[in-house]
């Protein structure tokens, strides 16, 4: 019998357990918060803007130390690991951000390439991969320019070329597609999709967009008030429920 | 891709500034610290110099009494040399008092008789003048020592000065780099929080910063030290050219240490602002997860 890399997870990729956050003395943003996401997974976070969205999602990629509860990565505790420890965990886990976060002074193909430059890679094991990457994402054609000269559609694209071009387990996005079109945000929904079925990534997209959500049969957690709830109302096959139920009335 | 970008964007208008005063700061240290050691090699010389040297005074004797006191003098336990001086070796003291166009024959001066003790001998002043006394010489004895004491006190106060003002620039110079590397964390705290959310280890980007802080305070410390150099020299030419008297001036030379001196000054501006970069880089990471 073969194992696959998701036997060796405990089979669960991300587990919250009784989380809570605040900041300095404010009241908490997140309280008692209870997550399991599967390997391979695909789930939309919503809520109000506000809510604790990217509070929620730097807690999953380890920018943030919850005020209470534990966040376990990979069946692994978090707050029991050391910084190295830590690090070598992150490397696992590719995140887009609404904002891009591309480091002007690079290339394209720079950008993309840096965190193959952090796993201390020569340039010539890793060139055919960030150019496939690039094209696949739709800008081979311009992986030698700056982020200052792309579009935000473009630089979201190397955003996410960057945050899969280590092979994450799991891929977090913050509001991926707020700042492009929906044409733009529909074709990166579609590569998130291509992500989590080709490479059996665990996706978690942090959104407010609900008619993104609705393209995909997802579940979908919402942040009320720093509580977490599962929404199963969206979706297509909702959707369906819907329209049907408007037919028969 | 024949060459990598740097992660950390090329030096721009912050660090030029802060170049500019490392180099500034490396140049009065290093010429402070050049003072340092010219005083230290000045208090050496000047103490070496009048401690075992005395001088005996005959005011009654002729040439002929005094060759005879000389002897008397050098046949003592614990001297070394005693030289009687000429005519002409007094005149030439007392030019600065009473000029170079000679004085009187009639004008009454004593004979003087310069005496070396043994390095090792100390305070034999009261036996030579007792000594003299008993053959019958009227004499006075001044023993250099009693106002090397003097010099000795001086000079130590101006090595402290002149240790506490390398100390203070170098701490400057340090307290200077450590801030400027702060700021320059928090101007490119994207950059930092990019690589940490990437994987990158605390060590890995202290060592971006490590790398930009060491060559710019080489780079810096250099020019200070050549500037050290060029006013140093320019100092010892102007003294030289201009026939001074340098006797009671600091030994105003450069040698095989001070090359050393300006050779360590760019090496310990680079290490320190490493370290500075360092330290600042991985305890502004630590208060991240």
């Amino acid at each position: 019998m073969t194992l696959s890399r998701h036997d060796l997870f405990d089979d669960v990729a991300v587990r919250l357990d009784g989380v809570s956050l605040r900041y300095d003395t404010s009241e908490d943003i997140l309280s008692g918060i209870d997550l399991v996401l599967k390997p391979g997974s695909f789930s939309f976070l919503t809520g109000a803007s506000g809510a604790g969205k990217t509070s929620l999602l730097k807690l999953l990629y380890l920018a943030l130390k919850p005020s209470r509860g534990e966040v376990s990565l990979f069946g692994r505790p978090t707050s029991r690991l050391t910084r190295d420890q830590l690090s070598a965990l992150r490397r696992r886990v590719g995140v887009v951000f609404q904002e891009f976060r591309l480091l002007d002074h690079l290339t394209a193909y720079e950008n993309v390439a840096l965190p193959l430059r952090v796993l201390g890679r020569k340039e010539s094991t890793y060139r055919s991969d960030v150019e496939e990457l690039l094209a696949w994402v739709g800008l081979g054609e311009r992986m030698h320019a700056r982020p200052t000269t792309l579009s935000g559609g473009e630089q979201q694209r190397v955003a996410i070329a960057r945050a899969v071009v280590t092979q994450p387990d799991i891929l977090i996005a913050d509001e991926p597609t707020g700042n492009v079109d929906p044409e733009m945000g529909s074709r990166l929904m579609r590569l998130f999709l291509e992500l989590n079925k080709r490479r059996a990534t665990t996706v978690i997209i942090a959104t407010h967009d609900l008619g993104l959500v609705r393209q995909v049969e997802a579940p979908v957690f919402r942040l009320q008030h720093g509580l977490l709830v599962q929404d199963v109302e969206y979706g297509p096959a909702a959707r369906r429920r819907t329209d049907i139920s408007k037919a028969v009335e | 891709m024949s060459k990598e970008t740097p992660l950390l964007p090329l030096e721009d208008a912050r660090e030029m500034a802060l170049f500019f005063v490392v180099g500034a700061l490396c140049f009065l240290a290093a010429l402070a610290t050049l003072s340092a050691k010219s005083t230290y090699g000045a208090a050496r010389s000047w103490t070496a110099e009048v401690e075992g040297e005395l001088t005996v005074s005959l005011p009654d004797a002729d040439r002929r009494g005094a060759e005879a006191a000389r002897k008397l003098i050098e046949s003592t336990d614990g001297i070394r040399e005693a030289r009687l001086l000429s005519k002409a070796e007094i005149d030439a003291l007392l030019e600065p008092n009473f000029g170079s166009r000679g004085l009187p024959e009639s004008l009454p001066l004593p004979q003087l008789i310069a005496v070396t003790a043994e390095p090792d001998v100390e305070f034999i002043g009261p036996t030579l003048e007792r000594r003299l006394t008993e053959a019958g010489f009227v004499n006075a004895v001044d023993e250099h020592a009693d106002w090397a004491g003097d010099v000795r006190r001086m000079l130590a106060i101006a090595r402290l000065v002149a240790l506490t003002a390398v100390a203070l620039l170098a701490s400057t110079a340090v307290a200077v780099i450590a801030f400027a590397t702060h700021a320059a964390l928090l101007a490119r705290r994207d950059i930092v929080d990019v690589l940490h959310l990437a994987g990158a280890r605390d060590r890995y980007i202290a060592g971006l910063f490590e790398r930009r802080f060491w060559l710019l305070g080489i780079r810096a410390g250099a020019v200070g030290a050549l500037l050290a150099l060029g006013a140093a020299a320019a100092m010892i030419f102007a003294v030289h050219s201009s026939g001074a008297r340098t006797g009671l001036l600091p030994e105003l030379s450069l040698d095989f240490l001070d090359l050393i001196i300006l050779i360590l000054t760019p090496l310990i501006a680079g290490l320190a602002a490493r370290l500075a970069a360092r330290v600042t880089v991985i305890r502004s990471l630590k208060s991240v997860m």
